[in-house]
């Protein structure tokens, strides 16, 4: 959804109450010689394709599709592969590199495969010994890795609009809203 | 500008001071330009991010760190992110002295708006007590105003711009002209309830809000949706910024003329008419200066912003401002105390949620040295600003469960910080830093200020008291924090160049013209001679408009 129509759907849900600054708000006007942040391509490739595989099929085990989509439909792993390359500082990338290295090391070791090829309880095994910090850099890894994909899922438009309830305009408080009317978390 | 141009005022700076100078002045018939540092922010649409998800928003509206540490190694104390990155000063560009001993976070808006765009909206009056501590205490200068001088024009301004809330009767914190209040939620009242009964004499609140609570079409704004988005820019125009309520009434009057990215360097100053008679400014776009002149010249670039421009106005060769004859310049900056924090968790009421998200909750006024010195170890008090709510549950562990357990709302939850009053201290100072200059020529400020034992014993009062409060009113695992409190880092610097009946103790008079120059006004942070433990936007405004209408008085009598 765009701004735009972002606010005509506002102008639609309170008809008369809205005025017309919100008529005229529209485009893109970034500040003179401020820094743009860079949101294209990432300006480095920070996995190899292996690397991407396996980051991807792990992320949706931390959120997988259930009655909602999972990571990999919320574009987590793009998410996580721009944030590496150009929104979080180099230093960042190594643990995710040498935690995915460590985890496919430790897959062909005890299922005889790649962690990429693993099946998906084999790789929850696998993500439970980085919690638990039962392989080297193991917790290091998953405290970052988690905390990336719930941040990516969370903020994608699926995150937001299905697994959450978008609430953009909530126009009015309650103070005592009931509970049991409440049938997602609510998200802005 | 061109040279026909002709100006009876010139407003330096168009933020909630600075804006209201400039909607007055021409309201009163006068030609006003306005000058702002910063680039132009039109309201509605420079709101670039307003009403966006964060997956519109760059990088998920999460500052990259890499961007933080090169450009808004300073903003990001005050609450920058992508979605309104651009109303922000970037420290790279525009830098200050960051050396040994200026421990200082100068956190600064850099858009005609100013802090109007990036402030925190609580609106509240002074007390009476807090015109009267200085000369009560015999600390700093006295206030040559009183409660008395300001209560209309609190009057005045508060019915223009909307402040939402609770009519209390209390004489520590003079009721507003008020819109309906944001309403309490039902963990608040809970607590209200307790804490009262616990403690009496000491009150819990609604918050005191320039977020509307009641349209105002004459204004074309409406109240406030209850997105909690503030920091975006609102369309609706719910909140008082310069963009939605003074530069509309302004350019109104078809009087206004408004330049951004004009930063001005330093008055030229006549001694023998003693007065300024020019404003010397450089074109951030294309580095050209410019000198603009006017009858009157109203300055409001901010606390800091405005010292810094007084004390680069001086006589060639020297290093005493034309403005700072009684050797106060630069002198008594205060901020308020600000890193304490106190929490927990309040039991039951599980069967209610919150629907809507204000930009404010609650409010614990002052009740310490109330009337009286209470012998507690310091002076003046302080107040808190906080809420109660429901977070998402935050499940360990990953998967489908951990996925399922963040679809619950966790129970009450309740926080508050303390902002307290810091003293006027003549050593508490600001300087210009002789060897080094920013892009525009102009020294870069230099701090030396200091919290002392009375804020220091403040803030330990504060987090116990906190605490105290939070157990005796029912709250479980009460947590506290006190943090490391950089000055500015409340984002409430005020002081400088304060207000004095004495001209050899003070930079401005009781109505804030300068002792050394009659047709300068300064009418922004840097006139307080005290800073209560209460929010000070309001009290810009109105001393703003009061002091308007005092110069507009004075020049048709033909004294300025």
């Amino acid at each position: 959804m765009d701004r735009r129509d972002a606010l005509a759907g506002m102008v639609a849900m309170f008809g008369a109450q809205i005025f017309a600054p919100l008529a005229r708000a529209a485009g893109v006007t970034p500040g003179a010689g401020m820094p743009v942040i860079d949101q294209g391509a990432p300006s480095v490739q920070v996995f190899t394709p292996d690397q991407r595989a396996l980051m991807s099929a792990l992320s949706e085990r931390v959120m997988p599709t259930t009655d909602t989509p999972g990571a990999i439909a919320a574009g987590v792993p793009a998410y996580i592969e721009k944030l590496l390359a150009d929104w979080a500082v180099a230093e960042d990338r190594e643990p995710i590199l040498s935690g995915l290295a460590e985890i496919d090391a430790r897959s062909r070791q005890d299922y005889g495969l790649p962690a990429v090829q693993a099946k998906p309880d084999q790789q929850d095994a696998l993500l439970t010994l980085t919690m638990n910090d039962a392989l080297p850099g193991g917790a290091e890894f998953f405290k970052a890795f988690r905390q990336m994909v719930i941040v990516g899922y969370y903020t994608s438009e699926i995150g937001i609009t299905q697994e959450r309830e978008y609430l953009p305009v909530p126009s009015e408080y309650n103070g005592a809203f009931p509970y049991s009317q409440v049938n997602k978390v609510y998200s802005a | 500008m061109a040279s026909t141009d002709r100006f009876d005022a010139i407003v330096i700076g168009s933020g909630v001071s600075g804006g209201w100078a400039a909607k007055e002045l021409t309201e009163k018939g006068l030609r006003v330009l306005m000058l702002d540092r910063g680039h132009m922010v039109e309201h509605g649409e420079d709101y670039t991010y307003d009403g966006k998800p964060a997956y519109e928003v760059p990088a998920r509206n999460i500052m990259p760190d890499g961007l933080r540490e090169s450009d808004y190694f300073i903003a990001q104390h005050g609450y920058v992110t992508p979605s309104n990155q651009a109303f922000y000063n970037n420290d790279r560009l525009n830098p200050y002295d960051y050396g040994e001993g200026s421990k200082f976070y100068w956190i600064r808006p850099s858009a005609v708006g100013g802090k109007s765009l990036i402030w925190g909206r609580w609106c509240f009056r002074w007390s009476p007590a807090d015109f009267e501590a200085n000369k009560r205490e015999g600390i700093g200068g006295d206030w040559p105003i009183r409660y008395e001088d300001l209560a209309p024009w609190y009057s005045y301004v508060e019915k223009y711009i909307g402040v939402s809330g609770s009519r209390e009767n209390l004489d520590y914190l003079p009721d507003s002209e008020f819109q309906p209040p944001m309403p309490m939620n039902i963990a608040e009242k809970w607590m209200k309830q307790r804490l009262e009964a616990e403690f009496p004499g000491r009150k819990m609140i609604n918050a005191r809000l320039s977020n509307m609570t009641e349209d105002k079409p004459e204004q074309n704004r409406t109240k406030c949706q209850f997105r909690n988005q503030c920091s975006n820019g609102c369309s609706f125009g719910a909140y008082f910024s310069t963009q939605a309520v003074t530069l509309p009434a302004a350019r109104a009057t078809g009087r206004l003329t408004l330049r951004s990215d004009a930063v001005v360097t330093n008055l030229e100053y006549d001694p023998a008419t003693r007065k300024v008679t020019g404003v010397r400014f450089v074109d951030a776009k294309t580095g050209q200066a410019e000198v603009v002149s006017a009858r009157v010249v109203f300055l409001n670039a901010s606390t800091l912003g405005s010292v810094q421009i007084l004390m680069n106005s001086r006589p060639q060769g020297s290093q005493r401002s034309h403005f700072d004859t009684s050797g106060t310049l630069g002198r008594y900056v205060m901020d308020h105390i600000f890193r304490v924090g106190v929490k927990g968790e309040i039991p039951g009421m599980e069967e209610f949620i919150e629907y809507g998200r204000r930009p404010g909750a609650i409010y614990v006024p002052r009740f310490r040295n109330i009337g009286k010195d209470e012998d507690l170890g310091f002076r003046r008090g302080y107040g808190y600003q906080g809420a109660a709510y429901r977070e998402p549950a935050k499940p360990v562990g990953f998967g489908a469960s951990m996925k399922e357990g963040m679809r619950r709302y966790g129970g009450w939850k309740f926080q508050m910080g303390a902002f307290g009053e810091c003293l006027p201290y003549e050593d508490n100072h600001v300087a210009l830093n002789p060897n080094k200059t920013d892009r525009f020529g102009i020294p870069l400020m230099q701090f030396n200020v200091t919290f002392r034992d009375n804020e220091l014993r403040m803030m330990a009062d504060a987090r116990e008291q906190g605490e105290k409060m939070l157990r005796a009113a029912g709250l479980k695992n009460v947590q506290s924090s006190v943090k490391e409190h950089v000055p500015g880092d409340a984002i409430h610097e005020m002081g400088g160049a304060r207000m004095g009946a004495d001209p050899h103790a003070s930079v401005l008079n009781k109505w804030n013209q300068a002792h050394d120059a009659s047709n300068l006004f300064v009418t922004d942070g840097a006139q307080m001679a005290s800073i209560s433990c209460v929010n000070p936007s309001l009290t810009f405004m109105a001393l703003t408009a009061r002091a308007v209408d005092h110069a507009v008085e004075a020049m048709k009598a033909g004294t300025i």
